[in-house]
């Protein structure tokens, strides 16, 4: 098996959502079966995972509202939770995707959870890459909204000093273009913090039983911003779901840990 | 010139290594504190407002931070309550301003108004009511209101809250963040006009709406005015010019951390150390991510503080500032009597400032020396400020009535002029 998927052409699809108030921009590449991504909390970024998925789906990756470059206040149209999983329901009608396989990662985990729960005929199959949504009182998710930025990497990987991870958190050289990423970033997880601040449960857990489609939950066995302990929360949650536990691995497997964690999915996924 | 006595009520024992051991004031744990420690810091806290009261200043004004250290008040309104009544009692026409009632974080935003009314009532109409967005840290970490939450929560807050003080009949009050089948305040407040005021740092949408709106705008000098009051003021005023209203002086509040003493050398060797506790366990200590949590400011905002940090001016230093750093950056302003008031005169001169806060007890100051600076500050300088502007046309018009201003009523925008400030 390959350890790196070719970069795929990657073209852009403008959708109107929630009566005309909000644009999404959603990133499409691939062929085949549709498969929806849902970013986590730092904005979406095309990485090897999304390259790899591309090889055998139509991947769509929509921006979440204010994540895009150039209109951040879009997240002002969207209030609650329950809006931003009608406005993805409707982004995926208008996509006109039927079926589509869903995957999400982290913030976008919970999205995907919320989304499969609320509209159980929405997907064909999902996958939460170490998702929030939940909570724990043993094992409280880290607040990485208040964590300050020098202290995210560990947080984030289980080895912030490996290539993979140091390749994720690198910065533009050009001070304008540093700027511009580091101020999209912190919106970025204003815009997703509005939904998960200050505890990233909103009552997710009441709603899981609901999923009726097959589900694979990977996660870090080191995840330090969610506990490998949600893993077998959310499986326990959702009727006949699937584990996957990637060791030496933090909070983002796709990542830090690309070949197993394409592996599992694509054996989940067959 | 009007001239109030600002002070908070920070708890004045925390030990001397505080700030290596400790992150944040926000944190701090209250197994540091005693109970003598915290009753003293409270009990002179409210002596030396008292002190204030009675001594000349046009007004005496508290603030609200939630669990911390530096300011043991949660609720400025209790404050202000205590100091309603006491001053009526003994007939000080004294001003009563509560000047950072936090709206940004309020869920319960009615209780506010009716707070303020309360206050207005108790004190015979000498209330001036101070609304604040809230700082970062206590809206959202403290208080769990998602940072983005923070500015449009203020901004219906504060809808409702005018609407409730002017509505002579019943309304009701259907908004995203708190819906009321009726709205009926009793009592209402008994100016006509409340004088409000709005506390920020230097983002020109809140300067904006002040200007558009009526409010009176204040600063805070803890950045180091020396620093960064150039680049604030001048902001404001020419803001003023672009919305095309008048530079009146008293539309401007400034607060300045104050030190006096007999002469310059010993205003430093008796309160030297006292600030330096002020600041390096106060503000200084707030990390900067918990001023501003992602999303609490503006994507544009956070790109122009990224590309040009001054209008935090010492901020990044004050862990360790000294004394004299404080001083040079404007942080304070420390010495005798005439070295203190020339410096005011001149930087209220400077920028158009129509209303001085003078913080007279910081940090771990014993009871003796805040009395003592209350004091000469009343005697010294005070009287030195008083007619400043009284040469000029302007009018007070965010002052109680009682107490010689003519406040106006608020402006309601239409929705073209907030655009720009939103």
């Amino acid at each position: 098996m390959s350890t790196q998927a070719t970069e795929p052409t990657i073209t852009e699809e403008i959708i109107s959502v929630w009566n005309g108030k909000i644009t999404m921009r959603v990133k499409v590449a691939g062929a085949g079966t549709p498969l929806l991504y849902l970013h986590p909390a730092a904005g979406l970024a095309w990485d090897p995972f999304l390259s790899h998925l591309a090889e055998r789906y139509t991947v769509y990756a929509p921006e979440f509202p204010g994540t895009s470059v150039g209109d951040p206040h879009a997240i002002h149209n969207i209030d609650d939770l329950g809006d931003v999983v009608l406005a993805y329901e409707e982004l995926v009608r208008k996509l006109g995707l039927t079926k589509p396989v869903v995957v999400g990662q982290s913030f976008g985990g919970m999205l995907a959870a919320e989304l499969a729960s609320t509209f159980p005929d929405l997907p064909s199959a999902l996958v939460l890459l170490d998702p929030i949504g939940l909570w724990l009182e043993d094992h409280p998710p880290a607040n990485w909204i208040i964590t300050p930025p020098d202290k995210l990497p560990a947080l984030l990987f289980h080895d912030p000093s490996s290539a993979a991870a140091q390749a994720m958190l690198a910065m533009p050289e050009d001070p304008d273009q540093q700027i511009a990423a580091i101020a999209g970033m912190v919106w970025a997880f204003g815009c997703t913090g509005k939904f998960a601040f200050p505890i990233p449960d909103r009552g997710l857990r009441k709603r899981l039983h609901r999923i009726s489609v097959r589900t694979l939950v990977v996660w870090g066995r080191d995840d330090r911003l969610v506990n490998v302990a949600y893993a077998d929360a959310f499986a326990n949650a959702v009727a006949g779901s699937k584990v996957a536990i990637i060791d030496d691995c933090g909070h983002i497997p796709q990542v830090e840990k690309y070949a197993d964690t394409v592996t599992a999915v694509d054996e989940f996924l067959g | 010139m009007k001239v109030t006595m600002f002070a908070q009520a920070p708890y004045r024992y925390l030990p001397d290594d505080f700030e290596t051991d400790h992150e944040s004031v926000c944190s701090v744990p209250y197994s540091l504190t005693t109970r003598e420690g915290v009753y003293s810091s409270m009990r002179d806290f409210m002596d030396e407002l008292m002190l204030g009261a009675r001594s000349g200043f046009d007004a005496v004004a508290v603030t609200e931070h939630g669990q911390s250290s530096y300011d043991m008040v949660p609720n400025p309104d209790l404050v202000a309550g205590a100091l309603a009544y006491m001053t009526e009692a003994e007939g000080l026409d004294v001003g009563i301003y509560p000047m950072g009632r936090s709206l940004g974080k309020s869920r319960e935003p009615l209780r506010v108004a009716e707070e303020y009314a309360m206050i207005d009532v108790m004190s015979g109409g000498r209330l001036v009511p101070g609304l604040v967005v809230g700082l970062s840290y206590d809206a959202s970490i403290n208080n769990g209101v998602p940072p983005m939450e923070v500015r449009r929560r203020f901004d219906e807050n504060l809808e409702l809250v005018l609407r409730a003080w002017r509505e002579q009949t019943p309304f009701a009050f259907n908004g995203r963040f708190s819906q009321y089948p009726m709205v009926n305040m009793w009592p209402r407040p008994l100016q006509q006009n409340l004088p409000v005021w709005i506390t920020g740092i230097g983002n020109p949408a809140t300067m904006q709406m002040c200007l558009l709106r009526g409010f009176g705008f204040n600063y805070l000098s803890w950045f180091g005015a020396k620093l960064t009051g150039q680049r604030i003021f001048d902001r404001f005023w020419e803001i003023a010019d672009q919305v095309g209203v008048p530079r009146n002086p008293y539309r401007l509040g400034f607060l300045q951390t104050i030190a006096i003493s007999e002469t310059d050398e010993r205003a430093e060797q008796e309160y030297g150390a006292h600030l330096e506790y002020a600041f390096r366990k106060g503000l200084g200590s707030i990390p900067m991510e918990k001023l501003a949590l992602p999303g609490n400011i503006d994507i544009r905002g956070v790109q122009a503080i990224l590309k040009d940090p001054g209008d935090f001016g010492l901020y990044s230093q004050m862990k360790t500032a000294t004394y004299r750093d404080l001083v040079e950056a404007g942080v304070v302003i420390a010495g005798s009597p005439a070295t203190v008031r020339d410096q005011l005169v001149d930087f209220c001169r400077s920028y158009g400032i129509g209303n001085l806060h003078a913080m007279l007890g910081f940090g771990s100051l014993p009871r003796h020396l805040v009395m003592k600076n209350i004091q000469l500050f009343s005697e010294e300088v005070l009287p030195h400020l008083r007619d400043l502007w009284t040469d000029t046309e302007h009018q007070h018009h965010w002052w109680p009535e009682r107490l010689g201003g003519s406040p106006a009523d608020v402006h309601v925008p239409t929705s073209d002029e907030m655009a720009g400030a939103r």
